[in-house]
């Protein structure tokens, strides 16, 4: 079954190849998306058999991560039924690279061997990369130079880690992880801790972890929101997945300690670097990729902290994704109508299109963890670790860097809703499809924010025990 | 066997350091292709009781991919490209050689502290891959033209495909072949983007991001 679930989405990326019209492919990417989540959505009940001799199988921490690549991939294919509607460019290749990508990350949510993973995550930035450029202007076509470019060093520098990890489990002869994690009183710690730096730095430059950020705002900036949303929900979560599998083989070799210290010091770069920046930045894109590095650092950090703060970084996964939903696609959904995302450009959004403003208002209160979205929760639960386990300094560190991204981001945000209009905008009508992408994630983020459902409890509790070895 | 593993990996890193010391653009993906072809024949080396099939997929996938195609797509891009040689170099080819000596020091330096487990092929391959790796990481930082730039990370590859060849065992066949492949596909996407990135600029915008790219490292 999982050898369908990620073959279905690679042989439809060529099917979209083929001549046909742009509705159609669009309609094609829906069917199979909505495809993808029926089939996970049946993982809820019972978890499939592992397959291949155990190289993919599907544990709790991966069934989270693979719901979230696919609620993140039908939200975005009914957003696009919209988008393509006043879009002049073709949508084949995007499509095409859309299914692709989605394939390969299906691959790293069940990969169990350590070098599949590598090869999973690497392909997924290989097939993410031409999405960048999708209007192919200088600025994008640079950031997707800069992506690739500082991605691949990232990737290459994680491929030497894998290396170094097999090294280090050299009398166990195979990187499949059930094999590692049950012999792994026979690993050697100096390669093990050389091969967990190489690794940490490796997947982080692919998370966009500071000081390995780099790419993110331009990446950002300049992809188009479904685009956007997916790198910042998705592709970026499966590269952590591949942190909490490094950090299980840390619990179980007693190198814990030595990888939380490390989770929690590039976690805290990645809260304070956006913060640096955000109150300079004019472009809601580029906020809203800052907001991102923010969130990837409270990931890190609540997987540093351990205990609750495990729990709160594995629920804030799906809330960051839901989140970016929100507010990537409604910056795509302005950009579109105004041609910019700059503040200097686009003003008074709430004046001509209410409900686009509405959202943008939501994007703010969801993307800087504000109540009653879940977001608010699960920074809460990060943050409540952090006072448990007595580290007061830390906790106002990250209080007070939360504080600074609430100021940066509504600064912009509340420039661009409710500013005075610098010139009349032509009346276009708000999109069906456009704005019901939104309000499902809107729905859905503010749901689980005041009730979880039994279910994703347990399924949380389960990944915890998992990623605590 | 030993003698000719020494021999490939010491060819390699001379071959790495040609690199970082040529000019013309063309030339280096030329010395890149020598490079990959004594990175592919390595393989035959390993085992001295004979061939395994699997010494010859990997070096024949290698020769293939890195010596025939990974040149040909990096030519081809060249074609499209109007630009033979590298015009401004952060740091001098001459300094370029002094920094690639001294990495080279460092990384036999750094590899007498570290002992892989196991009987060793050669005492000369971890030095060797680290110094290559490094070698290709500065290719990438000190050079402002985007093929140049690819040539690096392809070179940081070579060094780290030739450390894997230390690991053969614990890599199945199916992986190394999956690597293999990424990073061919990472070339043939790297140059597409180069041919837009050239319809788009005229010339290549490596040199115009280099300096927000600095950031990254």
């Amino acid at each position: 079954m999982l050898a369908i679930l990620i073959l279905i989405p690679f042989i439809c990326a060529f099917l979209v190849m083929l001549p046909s019209t742009k509705q159609f492919k669009g309609k094609l990417f829906l069917l199979v998306t909505l495809l993808h989540g029926l089939i996970v959505a049946s993982f809820w009940k019972v978890l499939p058999a592992p397959e291949f001799d155990g190289f993919i199988a599907l544990d709790q921490m991966s069934l989270i991560l693979m719901s979230i690549i696919s609620l993140l991939f039908l939200l975005v294919a009914v957003f696009m039924l919209g988008y393509f509607e006043h879009e002049q460019r073709s949508n084949r290749k995007l499509i095409a690279c859309l299914l692709a990508l989605l394939s390969t990350m299906t691959l790293s949510s069940v990969s169990r061997h350590m070098g599949l993973l590598w090869m999973a995550v690497e392909t997924s930035t290989l097939f993410s990369a031409p999405l960048i450029s999708f209007h192919r202007n200088r600025d994008s076509l640079e950031a997707t130079w800069k992506y690739l470019l500082v991605c691949s060093v990232g990737i290459a520098l994680a491929l030497m880690g894998t290396f170094f990890l097999a090294i280090a489990a050299h009398d166990v002869h195979t990187l499949l992880l059930s094999e590692i994690l049950d012999k792994a009183s026979s690993l050697s710690t100096n390669w093990l801790k050389l091969s967990v730096i190489f690794l940490l730095v490796g997947y982080g430059c692919k998370m966009g972890l500071a000081p390995m950020h780099s790419w993110k705002p331009e990446a950002y900036g300049q992809s188009t929101g479904m685009v956007a949303v997916l790198m910042s929900g998705a592709v970026t979560q499966c590269s952590f997945l591949a942190l909490v599998r490094v950090g299980q083989i840390c619990g179980k070799t007693g190198l814990a300690d030595f990888y939380s210290s490390i989770l929690i010091l590039t976690g805290l770069l990645s809260l304070a670097v956006p913060a640096l920046f955000i109150l300079s930045e004019r472009n809601i894109k580029r906020a809203f990729a800052y907001s991102s590095i923010e969130h990837m650092g409270l990931l890190v950090l609540g997987l540093g902290m351990g205990g609750v703060g495990v729990f709160g970084a594995l629920f804030h996964m799906i809330n960051n994704a839901l989140a970016k939903v929100i507010m990537f696609l409604t910056a795509g959904s302005i950009a579109q109508k105004y041609g910019s995302s700059r503040m200097d450009e686009v003003r008074g959004v709430i004046h001509i299109y209410p409900v686009t403003g509405t959202f943008l208002i939501s994007a703010l209160l969801a993307g800087t963890g504000m109540f009653p979205f879940a977001t608010f929760h699960s920074e809460l639960m990060i943050l409540n670790a952090a006072v448990i386990s007595r580290h007061y300094v830390l906790a106002f560190f990250v209080v007070a860097c939360l504080a600074v991204m609430f100021i940066g981001v509504a600064r912009i945000v509340l420039d661009i809703v409710h500013g005075q209009p610098t010139e009349p905008v032509l009346e276009k009508k708000e999109n069906f499809f456009m704005n019901s992408a939104i309000v499902a994630a809107i729905i859905g983020l503010i749901g689980i924010g005041l009730w979880m459902p039994a279910p994703l409890e347990k399924i949380l509790s389960a990944a915890v025990l998992i990623a605590n070895g | 066997m030993t003698t000719w593993i020494d021999a490939s990996c010491i060819l390699i890193v001379f071959l790495a350091l040609t690199m970082l010391a040529t000019y013309r653009i063309v030339g280096i993906i030329k010395i890149f292709a020598a490079q990959s072809f004594v990175l592919g024949l390595t393989p035959f080396f390993l085992h001295a009781d004979g061939l395994t099939i699997r010494d010859i997929v990997i070096a024949m996938g290698t020769i293939v991919l890195k010596t025939a195609f990974v040149p040909f797509v990096l030519l081809w891009a060249m074609r499209h490209v109007s630009m033979r040689s590298e015009i401004k170099p952060i740091i001098g080819l001459g300094t370029s050689i002094v920094f690639g000596a001294m990495i080279i020091a460092g990384a036999f330096w750094v590899s007498l502290s570290l002992h892989l487990p196991g009987k060793p092929i050669s005492d000369l391959m971890l030095p060797c891959s680290l110094s290559t790796v490094l070698l290709g990481f500065l290719i990438m930082v000190t050079r402002t033209r985007a093929v140049t730039q690819v040539l690096g990370y392809l070179v940081m590859e070579n060094g780290i495909f030739l450390f894997t060849l230390s690991l053969f065992d614990v890599m199945p066949t199916l992986i190394e072949m999956g690597i293999l492949l990424d990073i061919f596909v990472a070339v043939f996407i790297m140059a597409i983007i180069v041919n837009h990135i050239n319809d788009e600029f005229e010339r290549s915008p490596a040199s115009v991001s280099r300096s927000k790219m600095g950031e990254a490292f």
